[in-house]
């Protein structure tokens, strides 16, 4: 098996630390206009065009390169700044490897720039919504006083204003889903240098019933990611017997935070 | 609180993971590169995986009531 094409992971300043570690193996760190490039020769069987497009069908495949694709980059970044690239860049040739960082070289300078010394941190936050409709008395006005009304009224209009609540309910669901996930950002935008809204994601991508209401990415200056990490504590105590589920990781490599523009 | 994810790199999810590396944020360069067609491939698979796991799960528990 030919090992001829190049696996590009990431581009760093200083120069990494990867000898010594097996799980490593085959990785390669080359120079490139004052830029260290990490990099591993893979095969056409596995990352030729046509070979690639088929393995991406593949979801264990793809979840294991893609394991492998972090692990490679975070360990990197252990030894300084890095600039990630999206799972499967491949190039054919060293000389074209060597002619997109040529071409790019200010540009990486710039993002290199703007990421040293900040981390990226994700944030996703979901609701239960069973138990915000459980809660919904609680923390709506408008159903609180639909519901007094329920109790004061005869059976037969009660059973008309429990069916205006029943749609008041998804209405106020909506909304608070709204203004907390507006009110967490905010908490977290305050601590962070930039941040990045991503899609939502339904529920049959999160494999969880309950519902997204917020995929966020923060850049964090590393001094103050202690605050962030015990702003994601606070919020998870305090939530803890309420609807809505905070899930946070990193620190990640700085994948969206990154910009590069071609030279003019 | 979650600690490195190089550390935890077994606990990450399928989605965490390629909401970071398929991110479209990241530089778009290579001589071949994914494709938005082949990123809602991959996103297929997940989907597909996940229903299946869910799919397991529930005959699992339909065993274990016969039984």
């Amino acid at each position: 098996m030919i090992n001829d094409l190049i696996y590009l992971y990431c581009i760093t300043k200083s120069p990494p630390q990867l000898n010594h570690n097996m799980e490593f193996k085959g990785l390669k760190s080359i120079v490139i206009d004052n830029f260290y490039v990490i990099i591993k020769y893979v095969s056409n069987s596995e990352f030729s065009e046509e070979n690639f497009k088929k393995n991406i069908s593949d979801i264990l495949w793809v979840e294991s390169n893609a394991r492998e694709h972090i692990m490679v980059i975070s360990k990197v970044m252990e030894s300084g700044t890095v600039i990630p690239f999206k799972f499967g860049t491949i190039y054919k040739t060293k000389t074209s490897l060597k002619k997109f960082i040529t071409d790019y070289s200010s540009s990486l300078i710039e993002n290199f720039h703007n990421i040293q010394g900040k981390e990226e941190w994700s944030v996703k936050i979901y609701c239960n919504r069973k138990v915000l409709s459980e809660q919904i008395d609680e923390l709506s006005e408008e159903t609180a006083t639909l519901e007094k009304k329920i109790m004061a009224s005869s059976p037969g209009k009660a059973f008309l204003f429990k069916r205006k609540k029943e749609d008041l309910i998804e209405t106020e669901m909506n909304r608070l889903n709204n203004s907390y996930g507006q009110e967490y950002y905010d908490e977290f935008k305050n601590l962070s240098e930039s941040t990045r809204l991503n899609n939502l994601l339904p529920k049959e991508f999160t494999g969880t019933e309950n519902t997204m209401i917020l995929n966020a990415t923060f850049l964090v200056s590393k001094n103050r990611v202690n605050d962030f990490k015990s702003t994601v504590d606070k919020l998870i105590k305090k939530d803890e017997k309420f609807c809505f589920i905070i899930e946070a990781t990193g620190p990640w490599p700085p994948f969206s935070f990154i910009s590069i523009k071609e030279k003019q | 609180m979650n600690n490195n994810v190089i550390d935890r790199s077994k606990d990450i999810t399928i989605l965490e993971l390629l909401d970071r590396v398929l991110n479209k944020g990241v530089i778009l360069t290579g001589d071949i590169v994914i494709s938005v067609a082949d990123i809602d491939l991959v996103y297929l698979g997940v989907k597909l995986m996940l229903s299946s796991v869910e799919t397991m799960e529930q005959l699992k528990s339909g065993r274990s009531i016969s039984t």
